[in-house]
């Protein structure tokens, strides 16, 4: 009985963090993200995706993914990809950046206790690498 | 925000403030208590587990894998979590584990690449991507990320060693 209580303060502990930790971080997002600064950061953003085989269609979906995960991102995703026809090759290089870094807030908030500047290092320089290398592999048709 | 609850429109008349906060607001807590849901009974399972032998005999068979990482065998229950869930069904698993700050990191960094494998697939595979190929993919570079995150890991601490070596001496 002792082991159970202690085991449900500990999962209300939990929550209690999560709560602290999801909730500004979304209120933040819906307050911040209809500034043009937004819109405008396809601009700086445009060359670097170049380098990844990526073109400005597909810079809202990918930022979008980045800072907010697939799952929670996936309506802006499913709707934009769609909207501007984005090329299968496209999709997959887009696909593949994601599938390794994504949702880089929200996951080095909640991994507390760990190093959350080594997770981004290492997703970030791995997922520029992989889509480099996949974007000089499969050539634009 | 592992579900895709608020599904937002590209173009639309923006909202005032007072209103953004709100909507904000519900869906921060409505995402969360999605999360606890799954979370709560997942973090009581395994407190409990802990004081069986269950867990421990889970450990051994699975130690020799996790050991490539760095991870204990127990991280195992975690990752089978995240795969088929999310990061916070992860979490509540790990928490009781007591890992040290390297092995909570690995496994920050691992299941961030490959988590809720099934929903966020399916996500990929709507927008005329090759869902299952990238599924698989995610779980390769997981894997490769874990052996890169152990090698720099392991680099740092002896350089780190060695400067504190060296500080001593001169």
């Amino acid at each position: 009985m002792d082991a159970l209580l202690s085991a449900l303060l500990g999962a209300l502990q939990l929550s209690a963090k999560l709560i602290l930790i999801i909730v500004p971080l979304v209120t933040l997002f819906e307050v911040l993200r209809y500034l043009p600064v937004f819109r405008r950061a396809g601009n700086v953003v445009e060359p670097m995706m170049r380098g990844v085989g990526l073109t400005r269609d597909a810079a809202v979906p990918l930022f979008t993914g980045i800072f907010l995960g697939i799952a929670y991102g996936a309506g802006i995703i499913i709707r934009v990809a769609q909207q501007k026809g984005l090329p299968a090759r496209e999709l997959f290089l887009m696909g593949l950046f994601l599938a390794t870094c994504h949702s880089v807030v929200e996951d080095i908030l909640i991994v507390i206790g760990g190093n959350g500047l080594a997770i981004l290092f290492v997703r970030l320089g791995l997922a520029v690498f992989l889509t480099g290398l996949m974007a000089r592999v499969w050539k634009p048709a | 925000m592992s579900e895709p609850g608020t599904r937002v429109a590209a173009e639309e008349s923006i909202p005032d403030i007072p209103t953004r906060i709100r909507t904000g607001l519900s869906a921060g807590f409505s995402t969360s208590l999605k999360i606890i849901k799954v979370s709560v009974p997942l973090y009581v399972a395994v407190t409990l587990l802990k004081g069986t032998p269950v867990l421990d005999l889970l450990g051994k068979v699975f130690a020799p894998v996790m050991g490539i990482f760095g991870l204990p065998g127990e991280a195992a229950f975690a990752f089978v979590a995240a795969f088929l869930l999310n990061l916070y069904a992860a979490i509540a698993v790990i928490a009781p584990l007591h890992l040290t700050p390297f092995q909570v990191t690995q496994c920050g960094l691992m299941m961030g690449i490959a988590h809720n494998l099934v929903v966020e697939g399916g996500v990929l595979s709507t927008t005329g991507a090759r869902g299952g190929v990238l599924t698989l993919c995610r779980i390769v570079i997981a894997c490769v990320a874990g052996l890169l995150l152990r090698g720099l890991w392991s680099l740092w601490e002896v350089a780190s060693s060695w400067a504190m070596a060296l500080s001593g001496l001169s």
